[in-house]
């Protein structure tokens, strides 16, 4: 054999491990339709699109670990009660804007201003936030060096003023409505620029795409599975008062149903959080549906649904089709919802909460308290976190168990939220990408993802 | 065996010895008598072998090739400098064309080393059971060398034939064998490895920060050198203190808007005086400009941006010139081009011109005398490419494949591999205007870069290795080179 082959040989069979990564390509990803591009990371789908154009501050890797693309320094300073974030020099937007601290600034304001869950926990010791030079400090009100770890929130986004700026690591490109979004790689991506040159977001069945969520355990042939951690609660809700109990529990019975006759593609849901850790089983009694069907029939049903559920619609509308009630379903983005929260015209609701399994069961029934109880939430629901709060630091599991147990039954009983059903997600990965990493919240992050045989 | 008998005693009737694969010639104005001492070495090889006891009791390549080198010793000694070459080596044993190479570079080492020899190295290839030498310069010479490593049922031998131009006659003859057992053969058929004494070895070796992204030096006034570590931010000067670099001084970068963030940091750094002042380029892949800095009162000033990144200084038409590429912005490759800029002024930025080549993960420059003598590339599939000074691609004599390389003036070519955890890397003669593998050595880590420079004196090149994770991820600047040189 010659020396060439002799050298070859080796060397081709090397090349599968290249050593310098590829830069180009395109992963297809299956996920709903997203409405627009303000931030709105509702339910896992969206937490996962909102991603790809919006950069964290932190990131909260799977191991606990905790890191930025933004910041060069990070400290806290528990004299001064102070958390210290340097950004890095000369950092642009998408569009090649400067990123400065002034923008980690208002979009920490921004964030703060939100109803959500993880910024009133934030907003509760957050004293004020200053400027100097590339520095934002960050003084608390009582000492907390967990500070970084409340700043993990995937909500906790870096955006711009103008609305075709984007931080991520890819910014959109071209959508064509109900088919697919493009979205290209930002070449000014403070993490580094991907290898990947774009990412096809589809939102049709036509082609397996390359990354897609499904329920876990769904055997799929070069496909690699990642537990996503995250599960997806789905609630009957109650917006107004006068809502009788009758048409409550016909409602709730006729969703049921669906499920059954859908061939239980949804985990039943008997409690607030997870059936795995709840202290309490709720048991609502379903009616029979002959029953059902002569409350219903007789009812003007507007049943309105989160647009986060809209993998509902085709099967629900058979459904309610072929049951020749009179029930009409109505779509809505989660972001138009809290406008309507205070007129009478949504009455029956269907909404979803994305939760992350390690998160504990208090955190997550402060959130449905405080999320989901619209304009329910009263001095009552204050005192009970108020409780909540200090059983916490009683170091007792008994008493918190307790809390949970009692906050739990006292949501049923008020009759405005009614659990119906659990969606768990596995990602599912196509196996020739490579460096595809999950994070705590289970979004698949695509920074350093390129093909293997490129 | 076959061809032993067919094809050396291909002797030419008049003219002079030709080379048995045709492609050279030596030329000699009187006829040769090279065939009837071929005779006699072929008797010689036969009592050889009918009488073991004139074998030698040392069984490995290195004492066959000391023997031989000590008889060339022996024969050189009252005879001044003698220009020497070896000009014709064949193999017909069992041992490979990459065995042969060690074996000639053992004993061209050995040679080197030798004070009454000056030996001077025409190997371009050894292929197919010979080697191919550039016979252009023979001329020059006064004692031609021709070798020949044979094999018997039990033995290897390797036969010497010394030529003296000047008497056009050969003048001594040597043969010696030896067992040369199985395992030796096949690690010398099959084992890349560099000769730690003999030939391009790993030098020296410092740990450097993580994400260093190249190392150039200068002789000072004072016969100092100093280097200089580029990393993303910062520059910082180091001098050589024995076996160790003395951290002297460092200075910041500052970059500006726009950048391109990248995962993997590169860049080059070029460093040079003109008209008596020290000047400084720095380029990257996540800035599209270079900056240009010039030493003044001991602090470095950006005196100027220039669009491309600047590798090497050459001269064009007794013009100065800065040859160099361009990243694509926040990757890991060059764009398709290269450029130049008339130099005559730091402040000066004028005059750029391009030529198309290939978008590539790594280029370098060859020179000779300050001119450019070609282009190597390793292009986005890692094949490499040589292109001649007007830029047209050359055939590559080899197939060769590769990740980072680095020229050192128009002597040697470096090149790694391109696996990860344990790289390679491979070293080539280029003097000859070819691309003659000669020494391979292994790295712990992947080779993050290449880049020419000196050590001690010593001409080489610096090899930036990142390590496992199991050695901590460490990064290390390692100096190859030739201690002999």
């Amino acid at each position: 054999m010659t020396r060439q082959k002799l050298l070859t040989l080796p060397l081709v069979f090397l090349l599968v491990y290249a050593i310098k990564p590829y830069y180009g390509g395109e992963i297809s990803l299956k996920l709903n339709e997203p409405t627009s591009f303000i931030l709105n990371t509702a339910n896992y789908s969206n937490l996962i699109f909102y991603s790809l154009i919006y950069e964290n501050f932190f990131y909260l890797q799977k191991d606990g670990a905790i890191s930025t693309h933004i910041f060069d320094d990070y400290r806290y300073e528990t004299g001064s009660k102070t958390l210290n974030l340097t950004v890095k020099d000369n950092l642009s937007f998408s569009n090649g804007k400067p990123l400065t601290a002034k923008s980690i600034q208002s979009s920490l304001k921004k964030f703060l201003g939100s109803d959500l869950f993880a910024a009133s926990k934030l907003n509760r010791i957050i004293k004020n936030i200053r400027l100097d030079g590339n520095q934002i400090l960050i003084e608390l009100l009582i000492d907390n060096p967990d500070i970084l770890a409340l700043m993990t929130a995937p909500e906790l986004v870096v955006s711009a003023e103008s609305e075709q700026s984007f931080s991520g690591p890819f910014y959109p490109e071209n959508w064509e409505k109900n088919r697919h979004l493009i979205l290209k790689a930002n070449p000014f991506y403070a993490g580094g620029r991907t290898y990947l040159d774009a990412v096809k977001i589809v939102f049709t069945d036509d082609s397996v795409p390359d990354v897609f969520l499904s329920t876990p355990k769904s055997l799929k042939e070069n496909f690699q599975e990642f537990d996503s951690g995250i599960f997806q609660n789905i609630y009957l809700c109650f917006l107004q008062s006068e809502v009788g109990q009758n048409t409550k529990i016909a409602l709730y019975t006729l969703l049921k149903k669906f499920n059954e006759v859908s061939g239980f593609k949804y985990k039943e849901l008997n409690t607030l959080t997870r059936d795995e850790e709840s202290p309490v089983s709720i048991q609502i009694k379903t009616i029979s549906p002959q029953k059902t069907t002569s409350i219903l029939k007789s009812s003007d049903v507007k049943l309105y649904i989160l647009a986060s559920l809209s993998y509902l619609e085709k099967d629900l509308t058979a459904f309610l089709e072929d049951s020749n009630l009179k029930i009409e379903t109505l779509f809505i983005d989660d972001s138009q919802m809290m406008n309507f929260l205070n007129s009478t015209e949504i009455k029956y609701i269907l909404i979803d909460k994305i939760f992350q399994t390690k998160i504990p069961a208090e955190e997550k029934i402060s959130r449905i308290l405080k999320e989901s109880s619209f304009n329910q939430f009263n001095v009552k629901y204050l005192r009970m976190l108020g409780e909540l709060e200090e059983v916490k630091y009683s170091n007792s599991q008994e008493l918190l168990m307790e809390q949970i147990a009692r906050i739990s039954e006292t949501i049923i009983n008020d009759g405005f939220i009614f659990p119906l059903f659990q969606k768990n997600y596995s990602l599912y990965i196509r196996n020739v990408w490579q460096a595809v990493e999950v994070d705590y919240y289970g979004r698949p992050l695509f920074q350093k993802a390129s093909k293997t045989n490129d | 065996m076959k061809r032993l008998t067919q094809q050396s005693c291909e002797v030419p009737r008049s003219g002079g010895i030709t080379a048995l694969d045709s492609k050279f010639k030596i030329c000699s104005e009187k006829p040769s008598n090279f065939r009837i001492c071929y005779k006699a070495l072929t008797w010689l090889l036969l009592i050889l072998f009918l009488h073991p006891c004139y074998g030698f009791s040392q069984s490995s390549a290195e004492s066959l090739v000391q023997q031989v080198s000590e008889h060339l010793q022996v024969f050189f000694k009252n005879k001044a400098e003698a220009r020497v070459a070896v000009v014709q080596f064949e193999n017909y044993s069992e041992l490979t064309d990459l065995a042969m190479q060690k074996i000639y570079q053992m004993l061209t080492a050995r040679l080197e080393n030798e004070k009454l020899i000056k030996i001077s190295d025409l190997l371009i290839n050894f292929a197919n059971g010979r080697g191919e030498f550039n016979l252009s310069k023979v001329d020059g010479f006064d004692y031609l060398l021709y070798l020949k490593f044979i094999q018997n049922k039990s033995k290897t031998g390797l036969g010497l034939i010394i030529f003296s131009r000047w008497q056009d006659k050969i003048v001594s003859i040597k043969y010696v064998e030896k067992n040369l057992s199985q395992g030796e053969s096949e690690f010398l058929n099959t084992s890349n490895f560099a000769f730690p004494e003999l030939g391009f070895s790993k030098l020296t070796e410092f740990e450097a920060k993580l994400n260093i992204m190249d190392i150039q030096s200068i002789n000072g006034a004072d016969e100092q050198t100093r280097y200089f570590l580029y990393y993303p931010d910062e520059i910082v000067t180091y001098l050589a203190k024995g076996e160790r670099l003395e951290k002297q001084s460092s200075f910041k970068l500052k970059w500006t808007r726009p950048l391109y963030p990248t995962l993997n940091c590169q860049g080059k750094l070029l460093v040079f005086t003109f008209k008596n002042t020290l000047i400084l380029t720095a380029g990257n892949n996540f800035s599209p400009y270079a900056q240009i800095l010039t030493l003044s009162n001991n602090q470095w000033l950006e005196t100027g941006k220039i669009d491309f990144m600047p590798f090497k200084q050459l001269v064009f038409n007794q013009n100065i010139y800065l040859v160099g590429a361009s990243y694509e912005s926040g990757k890991n490759y060059f764009k398709d081009k290269i450029y130049f800029m008339p130099f005559s002024d730091p402040a000066v930025i004028s005059g750029i011109f391009e030529k198309k080549t290939f978008a590539a993960y790594a280029i370098d420059f060859s020179t000779q005398d300050g001119q450019l003598q070609g282009v190597h590339l390793i292009d986005r599939n890692y094949n490499y490419h040589l292109l001649t000074a007007d830029f047209i691609e050359k055939t590559a004599e080899l197939n060769k494949k590769g990740a980072g390389l680095a020229a050192n003036e128009g002597l040697w070519l470096a090149v790694s591999d391109y696996s990860r955890q344990t790289d390679q890397i491979f070293f080539y003669d280029i003097k000859s205007g070819g691309q003659r593998p000669v020494y391979t050595g292994k790295t712990a880590g992947e080779i993050q870069f290449i880049t020419a420079g000196i050590w001690q004196k010593l001409s080489g090149f610096w090899v930036c290795i990142q390590m496992p994770q199991n050695s901590f991820g460490r990064t290390m600047l390692q100096f190859w080179g030739k201690r002999n040189d």
